[in-house]
Order: C-alpha cells, then structure tokens, then sequence
C-alpha cells in the first residue's frame, strides 16, 4: 500500500536533518503568518471577503474579462486570449519573434510553470532569464520549483555557493546568503539592461482598469519592465478582480498569508505600455473554464497562489515538493492535480492526513482538505484505488456490518497480543514499521457491559 | 433526557477503560445514561480512505441503533464529527433522513456545553500535555484554532482545570496533526511516523507525564510511537483524568 | 470561433450560479486605524528594512540627505523642489534629473535616486510612487531610494489607500515598502536583491 508520493517522502525523510531543517523553516514561515494575521483584528472578516470576491468574480468571468479587455485596449495595450498552454506559448513566441527579441526576462509566473513556456521558447532559439533569484538558481541547475513563493527553498546555500562559482565567479568556499546574492545582483543588471522584452505573471488583473498587479520583493518585475520596452504580461483568467476597491482587500492579505510579511516590497500597477513601448496582455483559459461547471471543486479558482497552505502543511514540511507528481506540490497543489489530469496525478491524494489546516489559513477560504477527501471517494470510479486499501476497507465493513462477527472478534482479538514477534513486524505491516501494535484489551467494553462490569 | 453512550470500534476492543469513564463519568453527573449493544463502526475509517460508500450501511445501523435516544454521546472527537458531518449526506442516498447528526456530542464538548459542571470530584496529581486533534479542534471546535484569529478557549483545558491537584500544558505548535489520519497511517508510513514522533516529543519537551486528549485514536498513534522509542511519557484520554477516583 | 469567443463561450456554458458582488463598506470600516499615524508610520519603516525620517521645521531637506548618504555621487531626482511645510525648498543635492539618460540602462551605477511619494500606508509602510518621470527605471536601478512625503499623506491601511491613489499619464504606479530582500537562499533574509538596498522615507 503505497503511492509514489508516499514511496518519494520516505526517501525525503532518509536525510534527518534537511528534513528536519525544512520542517523547521517552513514552519517558521506559518509561524509569521500567524503573528501578521492576528496583529489585525478583522484578519477573518478579510479572508470572508476574500472569498466573497473571488466567488463574484469567478462566477462573472464573462463580463469581467471583457470589461478588463475594453479597459486594457483603451490603455494602449494588445489583448490576447489563448485557450492552452500550446496557444500561451505561441503568442509569446510570435510577439518575440515578432521583434526579433534575443534575449529574454522573466519575474517569476506560475502560469509559464504550468504551461512550459521556458523550454518551448527555449527550443525555438530565445533565450529565457529568470530574474527571481530562487528562480534563477534553480534554472542554472536545471531544476523545478519545490515550492510556489520560495522555489529553492530545498537547495542547500553550499550548493548554491558551487554554482555561482561556475556561473558568476565568486569566491570558491564563500556560501554567505548575503555575499551570493549580490552577487546574483550584479549578474543580473546586465541581463535586465541587455534584454530586449520582459515578462511578468500577474497576482491580479483589474477588470474596472485595465491594469494587471505585480507582487515582488526583489524588485525583479520591475526592473524587467522597466529596461526594455516591449513587455508581455500573461494570467490564468481567475486573476481577474472587479476593482481597486478589491485590491485592498488581497493586497492585505497575500504577503501576511505567503510570507508572513505586512504586504511585499513592490507592488506594482501596469496600465498602460511605456512611452514609445508596447504592452502585451494574454489571458489564459487552459482547462480553467471547465473547472467552473465542477460545483465540488470550483474553489480552487479562489487560490491567490500564496503558498500558505503549503506551509501549514504537515505532510508537505515534512516530504518535500518533489515527492509530489504535480509541478504545485502542497495541499493546493493536490486538488489543482486531480483538475487537470485524474489518472496523472492520484498519487498526491495520498499526501493529506485531512488536518484541515490547510482550509483556515487559505486567504480565499478554498476547502481544500474538503476537496481531497472529495477526490477520495473518486478514485475508485477512476479506476485507480489502492487494492490493498481496498482490501482492508472491505474487510472493515464486512466484519462491521456483522455486530455477532465483531463480537466475536472482539472476544478473540487478545490472542492476537501473544503472537510472535515476527510475525506482527515485517515488511507487510507498514504500521509496525514506525509503531508497536496496540494492544487489545483482556476484555472489550461489549463484555465488560454484558458481564455488568461497567 | 436520555443518553446512549457510543463506543466506537477501537475503544471497544483496545481502550474499554475509555468507555467504562465515559460512563461513570456521565452517571456521577446524574445524566440517564445507557449503552446499546451491537455497536461496530461508525466507518470513518472507509470514507477517510475513500471508500464513504462502504459507510452508508454502517451509517443506517447506527441510525437506528440510536433512534430512542435524545443524545448520543461519545468518547472519541473525530468518530462524533464523522456522524455529525456526513451522515446526513450519506444517508440521503438511502432516501433515510438522518437524525444522529443533530444529537451527536462527544463526551468533552457534551459535558462542557450541555452538562456544565462548576466542580469535579476527580484529583489527578499529575503534569498533563493537551492533545488538541484535528478533528477535535478544526471540526468541532473544541478549542480556537491555532491559525484563526479568534479569542483563545480550550474546552479541554477548561474540564480539566476542574480536577484537583493536576498541572495543565500545551506543547509547541498546540494543534500540529500528529499523523494519525486513519489509513493514512499506513499508507504514507515514513511521513505520518515522522509526525507522531515529532509530535511525542513536543509534549515530552513541555515536562508531562501524560499526553491527555479527546481522541483515543490519536492517543493509540502516539502510544504506538511512545513504545516503539520507549520514551518517557504516557498517554491517557481526557475522560479518565476527568472520571478518576469515580 | 477565435479563441477570444471560444473561451467566452466555455466560460457561459460552465458557469453555474452566480454569486452577488460583496460591498466593501462594512470591512473598510472595522479596518485597523492608527490615532497617531505618523509615529505609526515610523514605527513600521524599520520592520520593512527601512526608516522613516520626519524633517524638523528649518531644516534643509537637502542636508539631511547629504548626512544620510554621504559617499552618494551620482545622485538623480525627479523634482526641482519640494513643498516643506507652508514654503518650497529647492532639491540642490540631486546631480541629474533621470530622464537626461540616453537610455534606461544608463542609470545602472545611480547611487541614489530622490523620488516623490504620493501616499504612505501605516500598516505596512508602503509608499505610493505614481510615475512622473518618462525612465521609471530609476525608481528600482539605483542603490538607495529616498522617497519624499507629505507627513499629511499618511493613510492607516490599504483600503484608504487605494481610495487616494492613481497611475496618472504614465499608466504605472508602485507601492514600495522598504528596500528590495529576498530569502531565497535557506530563507535568510537579504537586503537589496535587484532594488533598492536602502530606503529612507523622508516626512515633510
């Protein structure tokens, strides 16, 4: 009875302390969430709202997206919509080519993540900078993201300190996080000056204006945007809210959700192109309409992309983002798995203990572990449940359906506490490969009360 | 006002003593309490698993086991919240209205809101680290959500602080899942092993010598763990601190 | 079909029910508000890595920038002068105005940059920068940031801020809180990642 989330976490937890040090920073992370929330008194009427917005909004996508449409047009800008992820890298690519653009930045996007925009530009000859710095470190060492707000958050600064010596020239042996991130700063002013286009995602696209909303803390986005006059910026349509009135209430909680931070650096409107420049907006279905027909699971179009619940996660602090088959690891990640693909991505349903912590720290209120439990109970018409937990399940509601079978048992389970060692532990019961069994007790409460010993 | 006394499965067979406390417990606050027999599953463990289709006959049974009574109450946070929750969405597939959900109480939160004794005769001299479970705390709310920013309350904490002589600690990170979560147990091994041992020695670290809650089945996880590592601590269900001496 | 209609369409056969717009009104009320908002506002500057300073009355603006940043060379500024108070003071320590560059790259090596805040919020210290010069480069390229302020301009949370602010001509605005950190390297938290390393709010 195992998944391959299960089997990849197990090899995670192999190396002690880098386990334990994740847990231990993720946690201090939620742990700063904490002290940011509770430092304002109306921190639950916030997400209440939140998730009312995001509950309007994605049920007039409609009409909001062609209000943003209008609004983007009539502030100069250039309005695409694509349906996949095939159709997103396509107009990227025309819009580069279209400029004959070399080089190329990018601020981080999950959206490009999601739909594999760097390695389909990539094959067609442009090359891609990312500009966050996690970001960065990870495509120098061709890796994905572990983590959706800190992508390298797995990386050890020894590693990070090789790789900057091979590809920035820094002291061999100086792994100082100051020391290799400015020198990460240097590197990368000359490719934000030497670019010809830059890209960002967008947390938010405002319908009444037009303009879509950057969150960053490097700064990164905007030093992009700001070098090269050509700018493309591309969101997944459930990004889309009605006003600035509503900004006021995300802006409130991301960075205290995410990061445990007041609000992040940089938070940056873009309405219209540059002087002289050009402004590309795209907006990206890619299975995103589909998901509003799911009653079930039409929440997960609330999600600010926040990182929070990743966080609060027990299961996640302690495997990993790799051990997860889905590019968003986490409890979000699970559900947004089983959206796109069912048969793909079952293995991650396994990775929840159904604590539900993960729904009270979600700013928009998804119900996550709701949803999982949900996916649950499917994967059987999948085709895809554990035979073994099937099994056992099967067994329980046989034996429990039978009150006279289960009085028998329960007369009969202590004859299990005398039975050898051997053959309670071995390789067949993953219980006893981290706890002894519990022992049943010389006589069940059913006795006892039929005995009048209660 | 009639009781009858739910004991859920793994009670029954490993922790009586659990059922035998609730009882007296309940007895000595002069509520009318009796236990109907038959009692299996409440199949939380098949739906958790996600097999709830599996539940729905045990859901019936236990429907109509309980029918005469005015509440149903329980020793076990999660079975209770299970009932609460689900049941009446399981069992509008039988085209049965379901009438447990409404009357269902574990034996914490039905004492503490319903019965609301001001004095115990209990004495437990002893340094106990609460057991705040998931379900206990995110489900039925019996205490503030560690992550909501909400006025602290601790039901828990609250009966307990009406035994003599006892000493009362939360550990650090109070409400961490502790990796019980049914067959999760089984099927994520490495991580939920992981959980429990982190969370063990979170109650060992605060000094106590019980780890005490609400949910027997995060108590038999943690227990499993505790002789496993033969460490220094043990563990025991609220309700017979709150029952000792009776 | 384009892809334009083919998703509107998507969209309007998927949607189920559809759910009323919230009114903001009751929550902008209850929102945190600070009695004194400009020791608020000094009091959170440091918590986002950087300070606030409030310009005493006859002190020159530029003096007191001059003793923040000494061993500034190249230093830009968006404004000729400065409202302080009832009088103007004129902005004398800037050596370029940033739109004199030839291109925006030309900025790199910008020791410090003067640029005008439009509103500052108390509960994260984020500045409004509505963009008045044609290079907003500026306000990310160079090393050090000195934002000035109407201590008058000083909002208690976001709401009311967004209520106050606009992005004018140029169609771009930012709030900035702080220098520019990262943690990304085992979350040890840095100042400066490609922004500003340092950042002073000046209240005038």
């Amino acid at each position: 009875m195992s998944t391959r989330h299960s089997k990849a976490a197990e090899l995670f937890l192999k190396d002690k302390d880098l386990a334990a040090w994740h847990d231990e920073t993720l946690w201090m992370v939620r742990a700063k969430r904490d002290n940011q929330s509770k430092q304002l008194p109306e921190w639950e009427h916030l997400r209440d709202m939140a998730c009312a917005i995001k509950m309007y909004s994605n049920s007039h996508l409609d009409q909001l997206l062609l209000e943003f449409e209008k609004n983007a047009l009539a502030n100069g800008a250039h309005v695409y919509w694509a349906k996949d992820a095939e159709e997103y890298c396509s107009i990227v690519y025309n819009i580069l080519h279209g400029h004959n653009v070399r080089h190329f930045i990018k601020s981080k996007s999950m959206l490009a993540e999601e739909c594999g925009l760097n390695e389909f530009l990539e094959e067609k000859g442009i090359e891609v900078v990312e500009s966050d710095l996690g970001e960065r470190i990870l495509q120098l060492m061709h890796k994905k993201p572990s983590h959706i707000v800190m992508p390298a958050i797995h990386i050890k600064k020894e590693e990070i300190g090789e790789l900057f010596v091979k590809e920035m020239n820094t002291e061999p042996g100086n792994n100082d996080q100051t020391y290799l991130t400015h020198a990460a700063r240097k590197n990368l002013r000359h490719k934000f000056i030497e670019a010809e286009a830059a890209m960002t995602g967008a947390n938010f696209a405002v319908a009444s204006t037009g303009e879509c909303v950057v969150c960053t803390n490097e700064g990164n986005a905007d030093m992009g945007t700001s070098q090269p006059k050509l700018q493309i910026t591309a969101f997944g349509m459930e990004k889309i809210v009605p006003d600035r009135g509503s900004l006021g209430v995300f802006t409130r909680l991301l960075a205290r959700s995410g990061t445990g931070q007041a609000i992040t650096t940089y938070t940056s409107h873009y309405r219209k192109p540059r002087p002289g420049g050009e402004l590309h907006i795209i907006i990206v279905d890619n299975g995103r309409s589909r998901i509003l027909a799911d009653k079930e699971h039409v929440k997960t179009l609330n999600c600010l992309r926040c990182g929070a619940c990743m966080n609060t996660c027990p299961v996640y602090r302690r495997s990993g983002g790799y051990s997860y088959t889905y590019f968003i690891p986490g409890p979000i990640g699970i559900n947004l798995g089983m959206l796109k693909a069912p048969l793909h991505y079952y293995d991650n349903v396994s990775a929840c203990s159904l604590c539900h912590s993960c729904q009270n720290v979600c700013p928009a209120k998804v119900d996550l572990a709701d949803q999982i439990y949900r996916w649950r109970q499917k994967l059987e018409d999948l085709g895809v449940a554990s035979t073994s937990k099937k099994a056992m399940s099967g067994g329980m509601k046989f034996l429990m359906e039978r009150p006279g079978l289960f009085g028998f048992a329960l007369k009969n389970a202590p004859i299990a506490n005398s039975l050898p060692r051997w053959m309670m532990y071995n390789d067949l019961n993953d219980w006893g490969k981290e706890h002894e069994m519990p022992k049943f007790a010389r006589e069940s409460f059913n006795e006892m009360w039929k005995k009048k010993k209660v | 006002m009639k009781v009858g006394l739910f004991v859920p499965c793994y009670i029954n067979a490993v922790y009586p003593q659990v059922g035998v406390a609730s009882y007296k417990l309940l007895k000595s606050l002069g509520v009318d309490v009796d236990y109907p027999l038959d009692q299996t599953c409440c199949g939380q463990p098949m739906a958790n698993a996600g097999f709830e289709d599996e539940s729905v006959k045990l859901a019936r049974r236990f429907d109509q086991l309980f029918e005469k009574y005015d509440y149903i109450v329980g020793p076990s946070a999660s079975c209770v919240v299970f009932v609460r929750d689900n049941y009446g969405r399981l069992l509008e597939k039988e085209e049965h209205r379901c009438q447990s959900e409404g009357k269902i109480y574990d034996i914490c939160e039905f004492v503490h809101d319903m019965i609301r004794p001001t004095s115990l005769q209990a004495s437990f001299p002893h340094k106990v680290s609460i057991q705040n479970s998931c379900h206990g705390v995110r489900l039925l709310h019996l205490s503030s959500p560690s992550e909501l920013n909400i006025p602290y309350y601790n039901k828990l904490r609250d009966l307990l602080s009406l035994v003599k002589d006892i000493e009362i600690v939360e550990p650090e990170r109070p409400d961490e899942c502790c990796g019980f979560g049914g067959m999760f147990a089984v099927e994520e091994h490495a991580v939920s092993g992981q959980m429990g041992r982190d969370k063990v020695k979170r109650h060992i670290d605060t000094g106590a010598e019980y780890i005490a809650g609400a949910d027997s089945s995060c108590l038999m996880h943690q227990s499993g763990i505790i002789a496993r590592e033969k460490w220094p601590i043990k563990t025991i269900h609220v309700v017979e601190i709150l029952a000792s001496g009776l | 079909m384009s892809s334009r209609e083919d998703i509107l369409e998507s969209i309007r056969r998927n949607t189920r029910m559809r759910y009323e717009k919230p009114d903001y009104a009751q929550l902008e009320e209850e929102a945190v508000k600070y009695p004194d908002l400009l020791a608020r506002f000094k009091e959170v500057m440091p918590q986002m890595g950087g300070r606030a300073v409030v310009l005493q009355k006859g002190e020159d603006v530029n003096k007191v920038i001059k003793g923040l940043y000494p061993n500034a060379v190249r230093i830009a500024a968006t404004m000729k002068e400065v409202r302080c108070g009832e009088g103007m003071q004129p902005v004398t320590c800037a050596t370029f105005h940033p739109d004199d560059v030839r291109c925006s790259g030309d900025l790199d090596g910008t020791d410090l940059a003067i640029i005008q805040g439009r509103v500052g919020v108390c509960e994260n210290g984020a500045v409004w920068i509505q963009q008045d010069v044609e290079q907003r480069a500026v306000y990310f390229i160079a090393e050090a940031l000195v934002i000035l302020l109407d201590r008058h301009n000083l909002v208690s949370n976001m709401h009311e801020a967004y209520r106050q602010i606009d992005t004018g001509e140029y169609g771009y605005g930012v709030f900035i809180s702080g220098p520019s950190k990262t943690a990304d390297i085992e979350q040890a938290l840095v100042l400066g990642a490609h922004g500003a390393r340092d950042v002073t709010v000046i209240l005038v």
